[in-house]
């Protein structure tokens, strides 16, 4: 191998060196296999209670219901890869869903021509949040809960006193209806986006610097990578994830106003689908097929609560008892130690030079 | 030599009363600790015991374990087996508060002081003398006895004034402060005097042997093997993590103590022979300045040829490096391979065939959380090869098994993040990430940081067989017998100039010795 000709001159070998594992122990080990388990044993749970939940119908208002929420926890996941946060994904998905959403109740506008709009307006509004982060120097939660405030402030502008009520009907269509027998169209867009950029993450250059840049900022820059426009990469294609997730919320609920995505606290949920997840806010680490596994995850859930009769004023809470749980989980696994210490709240003390990236 | 003590109710400690009166004696003993980082020894069953009335220092080289130790009884780090006797009462489960409580404090290396806290707060900071009113604090009582304190140390600031405006000296001192606010009767100073200036030095120096008249129990660590003959009472020498050597003051001498840091264990280790490489010049340094840390810096480096830079921690070596790697600015000319390289930095560096392996692992070099395979190929990762756009990771894992088998990775898998190697193999695995971007001029600084034995031994086999294939290295290296193993011309650094240059056989540990401190030769 060419590249590889300056190690031929090096001593040989001694003992044993690493060789790459088998795909079916790695699979096991994987946290998207966990949330598939989970998410069917509260689904068979639940439909042991009220059959009515196993129904076809149900199966494909939950796939599409969670597909806003996967969309934009896919766009966080990059973010939070370089160990950063967007909290303005609220803001976007609001603005984007009120500036289309007047463009198709006033002119009749076609949705083909709101989908370039929608991602344009996305990537200008995560464009603006790099710009922050990388040049102004400012840390992500505090750039992006300015910006998510001013994009809210210009959602509210665009509304005045109007809301978005009624569109062309193709939009109820593709937010709601089946393109096979319960399987919805929303799907569509959350499943090519999910496969999409976990092809990127996996396979490109550029999905290999979001985890060298997210696990250390300065050895990437030693390394030869441009991290200033990694960083900028990452909120831009956060942005346009979240423009996406704004015309999807738009076609789902067939129904914008000033408070769309401030209601709903799609905001917070998709961090928590990143966290649940295994994606981890200290960086370099985790993948959005989990994201979008524990979006469904917690849309499943939220469902159970109400299926099972629980009052759904503690649709939050459950979102925050499995966020907590999945926390601890991903203690557990990144420290190696038993789960009875991860939930002891383990006293063992990393050694202060070693344990800094923690 | 100071006022009357103020009385503050829930303040009293042992150093409260008259405080020209010795304080309550502490003979503090280490029985056999150990502990280890990552798989590696830092400490493997090392007892010292330090006495009242006495400085007792600790040498060694890098890495031998001296601030473990000291880390170790201060409570920072818990050892893995072993004891810690205080006047014959065993200490369990020691944290830095509880071991202060003991009456150890731990000076370290980097004051750690609470920057936008006054120097008030930061000296009576843990132990905040109460008010009359629950969760109140008696601001009066802590300015009352503050002053005392400043005054023992030497120390005349405003107490008002944040620390952060203190400098580095002012700053040690008020750590010692604490100390003694803190009623400790244990001071540790670990390697106090690398960012002093020679007054400032000796300041601190009156001040421990004022604490010594007292009856403190001190310990102490430097690298400047002068200053370490004048102030200790006792002295133990440490290893690849073990005590090897314990003089008393007036038995020690340089050259003792050198042959007992350096020791045996690299006798059998000689120094590489082979001719000088007679070579075309790959790299080459005329005029290098930075204000401040370095300047004039001329050298050149042959393909082929191992370049040794000597001098202690903060002399500016690593600037030096870090300004051709094009990771700060810096005047002066460049010019690698025959043509001259401006506009540097390190992705500029790769392309042109320079590599420079950092010296902080750590922050620097791994990528913690990455698996194993995509650290060795994050700096080729434009040559990878590829499908379209798409990365092939077949072909990707094959050339990073391939290049860990070379540097003698072990691990469990190709997959494992980094993190979980020992430092040897994390280190061997920088080896191979910056052997596979195929560099004509290699700059290494202090490659064998942290690694045990058998990965130093390793890395000194790649060094040579890589040179021998034609690849420029520039070595730093705050271990000197390393650079007289592998190297073929060191120029000695001191206080950012070039002050020598030997070669060949001239390269011994003795000569690297003192040109390292600024010594040059007699």
């Amino acid at each position: 191998m060419a590249v590889s000709q300056s190690l031929e001159r090096m001593p040989a070998t001694r003992g044993t060196s690493p060789q790459r594992a088998s795909a079916l122990r790695r699979l096991a080990r994987r946290r998207e296999l966990l949330l598939v388990i989970l998410t069917l044993a509260v689904f068979l749970v639940t439909v042991a209670v009220n059959s009515g939940f196993g129904q076809g119908g149900y199966i494909a208002f939950m796939l599409a219901d969670a597909m806003p929420l996967a969309i934009l926890a896919v766009g966080q996941t990059i973010v939070c890869l370089v160990r950063g946060i967007d909290l303005s994904v609220a803001g976007t998905l609001g603005m984007v869903a009120v500036a289309t959403g007047f463009l198709a109740q006033d002119y009749g506008s076609s949705v083909w021509l709101m989908l370039p709009l929608a991602l344009g307006i996305g990537i200008g509004l995560g464009f603006v949040n790099g710009l922050f982060v990388v040049f102004a120097r400012i840390p992500p939660i505090i750039v992006t809960l300015g910006t998510l405030i001013v994009y809210q402030g210009i959602q509210e502008l665009i509304c005045g006193s109007q809301t978005v009520q009624t569109l062309p009907p193709l939009y109820a269509k593709l937010g709601n209806g089946d393109f096979l027998p319960d399987i919805p169209y929303m799907l569509i867009p959350g499943v090519v986006v999910t496969s999409v950029v976990a092809l990127l993450l996996w396979r490109t250059a550029w999905g290999r610097s979001l985890y060298a840049v997210g696990s250390s900022a300065e050895a990437a820059f030693r390394a030869g990578i441009r991290v200033n426009w990694v960083l900028i990469s990452a909120y831009v294609v956060c942005g346009m994830l979240a423009g996406l997730g704004g015309l999807a919320f738009l076609v789902h609920y067939d129904s914008a106003d000033s408070q769309s995505g401030l209601s709903t606290s799609i905001n917070l949920s998709s961090i928590a689908a990143v966290l649940i997840g295994g994606t981890t806010l200290t960086g370099g680490k985790g993948g959005v097929v989990g994201s979008f596994i524990a979006a469904l995850f917690l849309e499943v859930t939220t469902q159970a609560v109400i299926v099972l009769g629980v009052p759904q004023v503690w649709d939050q809470a459950a979102v925050g008892v499995l966020l907590l749980a999945a926390i601890l989980v991903n203690r557990y696994q990144a420290s190696g130690y038993s789960l009875r210490q991860a939930l002891a709240g383990s006293r063992r003390r990393a050694p202060i030079e070693h344990g800094r990236a923690q | 030599m100071t006022a009357a003590p103020a009385s503050s109710p829930s303040y009293q400690g042992r150093a409260s009363g008259n405080e020209d009166w010795a304080v309550t004696p502490a003979r503090l003993e280490a029985r056999s600790i150990s502990k280890s980082f990552g798989g590696a020894f830092a400490l493997k069953a090392v007892s010292v015991t330090f006495e009242p009335g006495e400085i007792h220092t600790l040498c060694g080289a890098n890495g031998a374990g001296k601030s473990t130790l000291l880390k170790v009884m201060a409570g920072i780090h818990a050892p893995d087996s072993g004891e810690l006797i205080l006047n014959g009462d065993h200490l369990r489960g020691l944290t830095p508060r509880i071991a202060q409580k003991h009456g150890v404090y731990l000076v370290p290396q980097e004051p750690t002081l609470m920057g936008p806290l006054s120097a008030l707060e930061n000296l009576f900071v843990g132990i905040v003398p109460r008010g009359r009113l629950p969760f109140s604090v008696d601001w009066k009582a802590m300015e009352r006895s503050a002053g005392r304190f400043f005054e023992q140390v030497g120390l005349d600031i405003d107490p008002r004034l944040p620390a952060s405006e203190l400098s580095i000296a002012q700053q040690q001192l008020l750590e010692c402060a604490r100390a003694l606010a803190h009623s400790c009767n244990v001071i540790f100073f670990d390697e106090p005097t690398s960012p002093l200036t020679a007054h400032e030095a000796d300041v601190l120096f009156g001040l421990m042997r004022q604490l010594r008249e007292r009856d403190f129990t001190l310990a102490f660590i430097s690298h400047r093997l002068d200053e370490v003959l004048a102030v200790s009472d006792r002295i133990t020498v440490l290893r690849d993590a073990t005590v090897v050597a314990g003089f008393d003051a007036g038995t020690a001498t340089r050259a003792k103590l050198v042959e007992a840091m350096v020791g045996h264990a690299i006798a059998d280790r000689q120094r590489r022979r082979r001719a000088a490489p007679d070579t075309e010049t790959v790299l080459e340094v005329t005029g290098l300045s930075a204000p401040g840390r370095f300047s004039e810096i001329d050298f050149a480096v042959r393909k082929g040829e191992v370049l040794g830079l000597a001098g202690l921690v903060g002399s500016g070596r690593t600037e030096i490096a870090e300004s051709i790697f094009g990771l700060r600015s810096a005047t002066g000319r460049v010019v690698l391979g025959g043509k001259p390289f401006r506009h540097r930095s390190p992705a500029a560096s790769i392309r042109k065939g320079l590599i420079y392996l950092p010296e902080d692992r750590g922050h620097n070099g791994v990528f913690a959380n990455v698996e194993l395979a995509r650290n060795i190929t994050a700096a080729v990762v434009p040559k990878l090869q590829r499908d379209g756009p798409l990365l092939r990771p077949a072909a990707e894992y094959e050339m990073a098994g391939h290049a860990a088998e070379r540097t003698r990775v072990v691990a469990p898998s190709l997959h494992v993040p980094i993190k979980s190697l020992s430092g040897g193999n994390q280190q061997r695995a920088m080896f191979s990430r910056w052997l596979l971007a195929q560099p004509t001029v290699a700059i290494f600084d202090e490659p064998t940081r942290g690694v045990d034995v058998s990965a130093k031994e390793d890395i000194y086999q790649i060094i040579e067989a890589i040179s021998d294939g034609g690849i420029a290295i520039v070595m730093i290296s705050s271990e000197l017998e390393e650079l007289v193993f592998v190297c073929d011309r060191v120029i000695a650094i001191y206080e950012g100039r070039i002050v020598a240059e030997v070669a060949g056989e001239d390269i011994t540990l003795e000569k690297l010795g003192t040109l390292a401190v600024g010594e040059t030769a007699e």
